[in-house]
């Protein structure tokens, strides 16, 4: 056995107790995906978001955020786990949920407390903090298949200034309780945090329906593009999937007609 | 060895007793739905005048020497009582013998160091319950049957040595032994008339003509049937509280939890004997000034774990504090069969029961009871209509529901938010909001909606959907009109 083994060996047996192959590399495993019930966003993701790290959706108002939000959580209940929705700004329609086929029993909704008086997107620090220790808490408690952390109506300034060290936090709490992290919010703010940063964009405007009597509000058409992901496959894959999708939102009576 | 208490006539005891004007008069006590009353129970005075039991409320009447008095079953449940309390005075271990009313079984066994030997036990029963204001028969044997059959055969005290039951029984009459009234005929036909004219049979005989019951018959008239006792146990719920005076007031939590952490405990051995868990912890607080606070504590499954039951009276006591400092406590328990579940390997993730039970209770106490929980829709059109309900997943299972197409979801503003919005040709075509200017490039609406027209409670509002834009933000919306107050509101964003 040459010296440098030998060294490697004694320092991993001396330090076996506390870190487990202190200096072997880590085999990285393929992470499990859950499937969003969006097959054009699978199909650029690669099967879906992964389990047991952040995935980061950032995007303006009415780009679709919430709706992907909510048909991956309806993926989710259905396949039978148990998801939890932290809603900052107490905006998640039950009515919007009911209709994304969430099995409702299965979701455990937080909603963080606003003063009356106060204006949603002023100051957010109390309902942050609140949606924070609220996320840290349903980590620990472990469980959670999924949990979406929705600051969609916080503004970037304020998501910006929460510290680097909660999110390397949550990264390693999610992976340790196996849990699919989701962030919604305007601008990315987990950084390197994120294994799958997505981007939310407007695609091109779907006129209101002017079929019948009257004007009908039947669709949004959303773009969603892939910034980063972590967990892509090999770097030498001769085909690559592309890094936008482009899929469509109805609304519920369009759904029904 | 067991002793038998039997007040003989016990409905008609009772009434003599809480009435002493009818003890010198013959009186029957009626029964029943008026006007099919029965003649319940007569006293010796009513039976020599030719009442019986059974007769019907006329035929009662009929004779006018006889006082007829409703039964009172308020009176006899207040009188077992006492006869209880009696007989629990000379056996910890009792039983109640349900056909016949105010009949106690005890098992005397070893307490003989207390009341002497079994003559003189019987003796002081006696008169214990003759001090009470009732006539008993009394009756010591070994066998739990012989014992019952003597006391309700013969008067006064019985004791039997042991092995002399058949001896004793050999002239009470056969009808002691409850018949039924095939084998009443039979036995009279063939001119049985006593325990030991039944006992002179031969078993086998016996039961080639009369069927299995024979032998239970043939044995109870030997004295030699076997009989297990049931005491009367303490409740075991009752029994499930533990109770603490203060030497002084205590106003911090702190110390108050190192306390109810031995009280836990205790109720936990308790609860583990039995092989079952904690299912609800009741605690009562009693404040200075008399005052009391009382907190439930319920877990979603029952627990017989320490920490996490501790930790929710914690965190349930830190979310509702006591308004003054505590003299004294209590705590109370219910018990059930602890939750077992075998995971399947392949179904998929759920939260550890005790483990979410802690975290729920850490949340509520974050964010406050109404903002944790499931969503559960309430049967109305109003906007917001649903109620939080606490949070229980179903346990795993899959559920395929048929693809729709993505809905689109709407985000709500609580309250909503007002907007001043100029109209041309009665539709929306600016709206101020937040401070901004947008400019509407469509719309969509108005839907008129109402609901709870036929009460005070009812409302109607017109909708519309609306795409606003600025130079660089376009956003689709959902505004509404309310036309009893004149106000314009957002009511969500669409995303």
């Amino acid at each position: 056995m040459s010296s440098t083994a030998a060294i490697r060996l004694q320092i991993e047996t001396k330090l076996a107790n506390r870190v487990p192959a202190a200096l072997t590399l880590k085999i990285k495993q393929a992470p499990e995906l859950f499937p969003t019930g969006i097959s054009e966003i699978d199909a650029v993701l690669g099967g879906g978001i992964p389990r047991g790290s952040i995935t980061e959706v950032a995007g303006a108002a009415s780009t679709g955020k919430t709706s992907f939000g909510l048909s991956a959580i309806a993926a989710i209940t259905q396949s039978g786990a148990a998801c939890a929705w932290v809603d900052v700004s107490d905006a998640l329609s039950p009515e919007s949920a009911a209709a994304a086929n969430i099995v409702l029993r299965r979701l455990l909704w937080l909603r963080m407390s606003a003063e009356r008086k106060q204006k949603v997107t002023d100051k957010p620090w109390s309902r942050l903090e609140q949606a924070l220790k609220a996320t840290d808490l349903l980590l620990q408690a472990g469980g959670f298949a999924a949990i979406v952390l929705d600051m969609s109506d916080v503004l970037p300034q304020h998501t910006r200034r929460i510290p680097l060290a909660t999110w390397y936090r949550f990264r390693l709490a999610a992976e340790q309780a196996r849990t699919a992290l989701i962030f919604l919010s305007q601008s990315p703010c987990a950084s390197s945090c994120a294994a799958l940063s997505l981007r939310c964009e407007p695609a091109n405007t779907r006129p209101f329906s002017t079929s019948g009597e009257t004007a009908l509000f039947e669709g949004q058409q959303y773009t969603l593009v892939r910034e980063r992901n972590r967990n892509e496959g090999s770097p030498f894959l001769s085909k690559k999937p592309s890094t936008r999708a482009e899929w469509r939102a109805e609304s519920l009576w369009a759904r029904v007609r | 060895m067991y002793a038998v208490l039997h007040p003989p006539n016990f409905a008609a005891q009772v009434a003599a007793q809480q009435r002493p004007e009818l003890r010198r008069r013959p009186f029957a006590l009626i029964d029943g739905e008026p006007p099919a009353e029965m003649v319940f129970a007569v006293n010796k005075a009513a039976r020599l005048l030719g009442l019986e039991v059974g007769m019907t409320r006329l035929q009662g009447e009929s004779c006018s020497e006889v006082v007829v008095v409703p039964r009172s079953h308020g009176e006899e449940v207040s009188v077992q009582t006492i006869l209880h309390t009696i007989a629990c005075m000379f056996s910890p271990r009792i039983e109640y013998v349900e056909i016949h009313p105010g009949t106690y079984v005890l098992d005397i066994q070893g307490m003989n160091t207390l009341f002497g030997d079994s003559a003189q036990l019987a003796s002081r029963l006696r008169q214990r319950v003759m001090s009470a204001g009732f006539l008993a028969n009394v009756a010591v044997s070994q066998n739990f049957d012989a014992a019952l059959c003597l006391a309700l055969g013969r008067t006064g005290i019985s004791v039997v040595p042991p092995g002399e039951e058949a001896n004793a029984m050999r002239d009470l009459p056969v009808r002691i032994l409850d018949l039924a009234s095939e084998h009443e005929e039979i036995f009279q036909a063939w001119g049985i008339r006593t325990c030991g004219d039944l006992a002179a049979l031969t078993e086998t005989d016996l039961i080639a003509r009369i069927g299995q019951a024979g032998k239970r018959l043939h044995s109870r008239a030997r004295g030699a049937w076997p009989h297990l006792m049931f005491p009367i146990e303490p409740s075991f719920e009752e029994s499930l509280a533990e109770r603490m005076e203060l030497d002084f007031p205590v106003g911090l939590l702190e110390p108050l939890l190192f306390l109810l952490a031995r009280m836990t405990d205790a109720l936990l051995e308790r609860v583990k004997s039995k092989a079952r868990a904690i299912a609800l912890l009741r605690v009562v607080l009693h404040l200075d000034g008399g005052n009391q606070h009382e907190r439930i504590i319920r877990p979603a499954l029952p627990l017989h774990d320490k920490p996490t039951l501790l930790k929710l009276l914690q965190l349930d006591l830190e979310t509702h504090p006591p308004s003054a400092a505590i003299v004294s406590l209590e705590l109370h328990a219910q018990s059930a069969p602890p939750y077992r579940a075998q995971h399947g390997l392949f179904l998929p993730q759920a939260p550890e029961p005790g483990v979410l039970e802690v975290a729920l209770a850490r949340l509520r106490k974050l964010l406050g009871e109404e903002r944790v929980g499931s969503i559960e829709l309430k049967d109305d059109h109003r906007p917001n209509a649903f109620r939080t309900i606490p949070y229980a997943p179903p346990p795993p299972a899959r559920r395929e529901k048929p693809p729709l197409s993505v809905s689109m979801a709407l985000r709500v503003y609580r309250p909503p938010q007002a907007v001043g919005v100029t109209l041309v040709s009665n539709a929306p075509a600016r709206i101020f909001w937040d401070g901004q200017r947008y400019a509407v490039r469509e719309v969509a609406g108005p839907w008129r909606v109402n609901g709870q027209w036929w009460s005070e409670t009812n409302w109607c509002r017109e909708e519309w959907d609306v795409r606003l834009a600025t130079e660089s933000v376009e956003r689709v919306c959902r505004i509404a009109f309310d036309p009893r107050s004149r106000y314009w509101y957002v009511q969500g964003t669409y995303d």
